[in-house]
C-alpha cells in the first residue's frame, strides 16, 4: 500500500462458505446482480487487466484496473466511478477484498476502500452506506441462496 | 469517528421484533454472541450485565434508552480487564430500522476520549458478533466457533 494511502471504508463480515464461493461472489455477475444493485463485472482478473461494473441498463457505473489477483484470497482493484462527472474527476480509490478462512466453514470477507488522496467526506457517504447492503447481500445469497431485497438507494445529489 | 467511535450496519431478512429479541434474550445470544448473555430487565434506568460463560461480569453499565423494537442506548464498562475497565464508561447505540425485507441494524459504539483500547476491542468484536446474529436469523444456525467463549479471553 502506498505511503500516502488513508483507509477510508473499512467493512468486515463473516460468513458461512468457503473462500472459493466467495471469489466467485465478487468476480462473477450471475452473483453480482443479485446482491451489487443489479449490477454485472467484468474482467478476466489478472493482474493488469481492466474491469468494470456496469448498471443494469448497460452503462458503465466503475471502472479501473486490477492490481492484485489472488484467488481466492485477495483481489484489488482500482476503482473510478464512471457515470457522474464529478466523481470522474476524482482521484482513483482503491478496493480491496480479502479473503481469510477462519474457523471451519467460516470466512472472513474485509473490504477495504482506501483513497490515494483525501477526498470530500460528503463523497465518501455512498460507499459507506452502500457496502453494508451490498455486502450483507452478498452474505445472505452465499447463506441461504436468496438474495435480499433492500430499496436501492438513490445516488448523491449533484450540486 | 477516528479513535473514540466504531459504527457498523447490516440488514438481516427478519421482523424488527425478531431481531429486538435476538439481541437482548439470553436463549439467543448465548448461540451467536461467544455464549454470553445480558441480565438486565429493559426498562430505561435498569442496571445491565453482560455475563461471561465463566460466570464473571463481563460488562455492566446502564439501560440509557430503551423503545422496543426500534432503539436502544446502554453505558457499557468492560468489567473483567482492569486496563479496559479504567478507561471507564463508554455507550453503545442499536438502532433498528424496516428497509425492504431486511431490518437495517446499525451498531454505535462510542467513548468520549480517543484511542481508546476498549473500542479497538469491541470494532474487532462487533462484525463477527453480528455476522453470526445474522446467519441465525437468517438460516436458524449461528457461526461456527461464536457460541463459546474464546480460549484467550
Amino acid at each position: 500500500m502506498a505511503d500516502l494511502t488513508i483507509e477510508d471504508t473499512v467493512y468486515v463480515t463473516y460468513i458461512a462458505t468457503t473462500p472459493e464461493k466467495v471469489w466467485a461472489a465478487l468476480t462473477s455477475s450471475e452473483f453480482t446482480r443479485q446482491y451489487f444493485f443489479g449490477r454485472s463485472v467484468e474482467s478476466d482478473w489478472k493482474k493488469g487487466s481492466p474491469w468494470t461494473l456496469q448498471m443494469p441498463d448497460g452503462r458503465i457505473d466503475v471502472k479501473g484496473e486490477v492490481r492484485e489477483s489472488d484467488p481466492p484470497r485477495k483481489l484489488v482493484v482500482s476503482w473510478t466511478v464512471d457515470w457522474n462527472e464529478e466523481l470522474r474527476k476524482l482521484p482513483e480509490a482503491v478496493v480491496s477484498y480479502e479473503i481469510e478462512p477462519i474457523a471451519e466453514g467460516v470466512v472472513r470477507l474485509t473490504m477495504t476502500e482506501a483513497h490515494p488522496t483525501p477526498i470530500p467526506a460528503s463523497l465518501l457517504e455512498g460507499g459507506r452506506r452502500g457496502w453494508p447492503m451490498i455486502l450483507s447481500g452478498l452474505k445472505s445469497l452465499l447463506e441461504t441462496g436468496k438474495p435480499l431485497a433492500i430499496p436501492v438507494p438513490q445516488p448523491p445529489k449533484q450540486d | 469517528m477516528p479513535g473514540n467511535g466504531f459504527v457498523y450496519a447490516t440488514y438481516i431478512r427478519t421482523t424488527a421484533e425478531k431481531l429486538w429479541d435476538a439481541l437482548t434474550q439470553p436463549e439467543f445470544t448465548r448461540a451467536y454472541w461467544y455464549g454470553a448473555w445480558h441480565e438486565c430487565n429493559w426498562e430505561a434506568g435498569s442496571p445491565w450485565r453482560l455475563m461471561i460463560p465463566d460466570g464473571r461480569i463481563g460488562d455492566s453499565g446502564e439501560v440509557l434508552e430503551c423503545d422496543r423494537p426500534h432503539r436502544l442506548v446502554l453505558s457499557w464498562r468492560n468489567e473483567f480487564k482492569p486496563e479496559l475497565k479504567a478507561e471507564g464508561y463508554s455507550r453503545a447505540t442499536f438502532e433498528l430500522e424496516p428497509a425492504g425485507d431486511t431490518v437495517k441494524l446499525t451498531v454505535t459504539h462510542e467513548m468520549d476520549r480517543t484511542d481508546s483500547t476498549f473500542i479497538e476491542g469491541v470494532s474487532n468484536g462487533w462484525p463477527s458478533i453480528l455476522s453470526s446474529l445474522k446467519s441465525l436469523l437468517e438460516t436458524g444456525k449461528a457461526l461456527e466457533g461464536t457460541s463459546r467463549w474464546p480460549a484467550e479471553a
